[in-house]
């Protein structure tokens, strides 16, 4: 990983990005009846939106995502907990699920739909999030970037902190103080 | 019936509205405080209403007992959720007046939401590996809580925390791996019907033996408690009385919930074995507890002695000795809780919690020392305090079972933990040598003993109503050792697939 962008690195991801997330939605939307779900397609979809920090840089990352990745997380989980509580507000036990089989559309035929599919993608909601924040930290702390852009930091950390490695050097300093 | 699933979904939307309102502000707090509220008043619902009538099921997405999971609450569930509930209201009040919002760690109130509906989970759910899911959730939050507002010094005492329990995980779903191939099942109540009869099945017992060892893990259980007594004291207060009141006492309910509901009442030698383990636990815990210097040390390895008396009766396996254990369990999370609590006003007023550097706080700060005064010696157990009932109900039992060993340790490690208790009361109260300070300027730690105080009036209620209290958890320990009933409730529960069962 260096900063010099290779053009023909850039544009083969590019292509490749939009291809892996045609296989996630895929993936995605197979679920529930047949292998593939949420969880799955999520990595689908993390692994491309990693390619595409690798070809234009960790810290182009915020403009390509225009969300906080654990906002999208949250948002995740609050919708598969969203589809549970529904059902409650039904007056139904909590998580059950509805579905609704239609027959005869044009151009798709038979087609399945169901209240599992939108827990399925708070899932892959989730999994995007999750994976992707973990991986972006690293990937800025490795470059020597700050773990937190400005206005994720009163978000995500308190003014009572300080990075690891400044407080492990201060102590150090201080070791080195009291060495003879 | 929806207001079993209240105590899991409730702390969850919680946890998720405090992540989107990211930037700790006053109306966060409140919020956070309200839910608490609410969370509270749901499990004492939930409380009521199993005192009447028994377990109460909900079959999650509407099916049927051993193909769909269950949440099941019944007595013991709903007080063990009632005094979670009670903790982490006090722990986020305590945490308000402690931290002004601008210094407030952003990701502390979420986590906590995420750790209580962990808790919660693990109290209500009626399959094994669901269980272990609950498990997950609260650990998960628990690491990340540890970690969260400790420096770099104190960030490698989690080290063995989050390893021991990692490797504790790993054997639990050993463990169910086992169970399902026994039994075809990881439902409780069907756990519960297929395993009559083969209480001498070595393959039952070795499945008991390897639960002792997860469970027992999760309790700090003698030897495998070195995680807890170096991991605790790098918390901050009000998360500390958190994880001191609730983490450990999750690993003795589901003790209490495989052991009596689960499995057959007839394994007389691994209880027999679970007795000693608990008796070996309360000695080495307190000896820990007297070799440290430091208050919230002490206080960290008095947990696991004070774990050692449930387990301890647990152990003796009669049906007043669980109606002991649960009373034990409820006076010792306010007690502990509390007591946490304490610690962390007077090392506010001192600026230290080194027993060498503390001082003068009965003369400055009588409320303090009076709130102290009650809780440790209820923690050692002084009548007509909390804490004595609990021990005089497992020694009584003891001596009637003819367990004097036993009974003598209980009694050797009560009076090791007043020489404890002693050492912080002679060390931060009593000392009145001139040169330690006593910050009282520092009016944070008014609001903070307001909630001292409210857990000292709460394990005093405990102690002085220790008759009504016994009752409910001789109710408790009837629902959870009624193996039969608990099944017929599962499986009353009218849902999909009943008919293919």
């Amino acid at each position: 990983m260096t900063d010099v962008r290779s053009y023909i690195f850039d544009r083969l991801v590019r292509g490749v990005f939009y291809l892996l997330n045609l296989v996630a939605f895929y993936l995605l939307w197979r679920g529930h009846n047949l292998p593939g779900g949420g969880f799955i397609a999520g990595l689908a979809s993390a692994i491309s939106l990693i390619l595409r920090s690798l070809a234009l840089g960790v810290e182009a990352m915020p403009r390509i995502l225009r969300m906080d990745p654990m906002r999208l997380a949250a948002g995740g989980l609050g919708l598969a907990t969203g589809t549970g509580l529904g059902a409650m507000v039904a007056g139904r036990p909590f998580l059950e699920h509805f579905h609704l089989h239609v027959h005869g559309l044009p151009w798709f035929g038979e087609v399945h739909l169901g209240t599992p599919f939108l827990f399925d993608v708070g899932v892959y909601l989730i999994v995007v999030g999750v994976v992707s924040k973990m991986l972006f930290v690293f990937m800025q702390s490795t470059r020597g970037l700050r773990a937190l852009v400005e206005e994720e930091e009163r978000r995500y950390s308190s003014p009572l902190e300080q990075p690891l490695e400044e407080s492990a050097r201060a102590a150090n300093r201080e070791d080195d103080r009291h060495a003879p | 019936m929806h207001l079993v699933t209240l105590p899991l979904v409730v702390p969850l939307c919680t946890a998720l509205l405090l992540l989107f309102w990211g930037r700790p502000s006053r109306g966060r707090r409140a919020m956070a405080t309200a839910s608490a509220v609410g969370q509270l008043v749901v499990a004492l619902g939930l409380g009521i209403r199993t005192y009447d009538e028994g377990p109460w099921v909900l079959p999650v997405g509407n099916w049927a007992a051993p193909f769909g999971i269950v949440l099941v609450a019944d007595l013991l569930s709903a007080v063990m959720i009632v005094l979670g509930s009670w903790t982490a209201l006090m722990a986020i009040v305590y945490g308000s007046a402690e931290l002004s919002v601008r210094v407030e760690h952003p990701l502390r109130l979420p986590l906590m939401q995420f750790l209580v509906a962990g808790i919660n989970l693990s109290f209500l759910t009626g399959d094994l590996f669901n269980l272990f899911v609950a498990f997950e959730v609260m650990l998960i939050a628990s690491y990340a809580l540890l970690t969260l507002e400790a420096d770099d010094w104190d960030i490698k005492q989690g080290f063995p925390y989050v390893a021991v329990n990692l490797a504790g995980s790993t054997l639990f779903l050993c463990g169910a791996g086992l169970a399902y191939r026994l039994f075809g099942t990881l439902n409780f109540a069907d756990m519960a019907q297929r395993v009559a009869g083969m209480a001498d099945d070595p393959r039952v017992v070795s499945l008991a033996l390897l639960f002792l060892a997860v469970f027992g893990l999760k309790a700090g259980l003698f030897p495998l408690y070195y995680w807890l007594p170096n991991s605790y004291p790098i918390l901050p207060a009000p998360v500390a009385a958190l994880y001191a009141g609730m983490l450990t006492k999750v690993g003795v309910y589901v003790l209490l919930r495989i052991f009596g509901t689960v499995l057959p009442h007839e394994l007389s030698g691994v209880h027999a074995l679970l007795a000693w383990l608990a008796g070996a636990t309360m000695l080495l815990g307190v000896v820990g507890a007297l070799s440290r210097n430091f208050v919230r040390g002490i206080l960290s390895y008095h947990i696991l002695s004070q774990v050692g008396f449930m387990m301890l009766a647990i152990g003796f396996f009669t049906e007043f000795a669980f109606a002991a254990s649960i009373f034990y369990i409820i006076h010792h999370i306010v007690v502990k809780s509390s007591l946490f609590l304490i610690g962390g006003t007077a090392a506010l007023l001192n600026r230290t919690d080194n027993l060498d550097r503390m001082g003068n706080l009965w003369r400055h700060a009588p409320g303090l020392g009076v709130a102290f005064l009650f809780q440790a010696l209820s923690l050692a157990g002084l009548p007509p305090l909390s804490g004595f009932w609990g021990k005089f109900a497992i020694a009584m039992e003891g001596l009637r079972l003819g367990e004097y060993v036993l009974v003598g340790i209980s009694l050797v490690a009560s009076i090791l933990t007043l020489l404890s208790m002693l050492k912080i009361w002679n060390g931060a109260f009593w000392n009145a040598a001139e040169d330690r300070e006593v910050c009282l300027w520092d009016w944070r730690w008014v609001r903070m003993n307001r909630v001292n105080l409210a857990m000292v009036a709460v394990s005093l209620g405990i102690g002085l109503g220790a008759e009504g209290v016994f009752q409910v958890a001789t109710r408790a320990a009837q629902q959870v050792r009624d193996r039969d009933g608990y099944a017929a409730a599962v499986f009353a529960v009218r849902a999909k697939g009943v008919d293919v069962r």
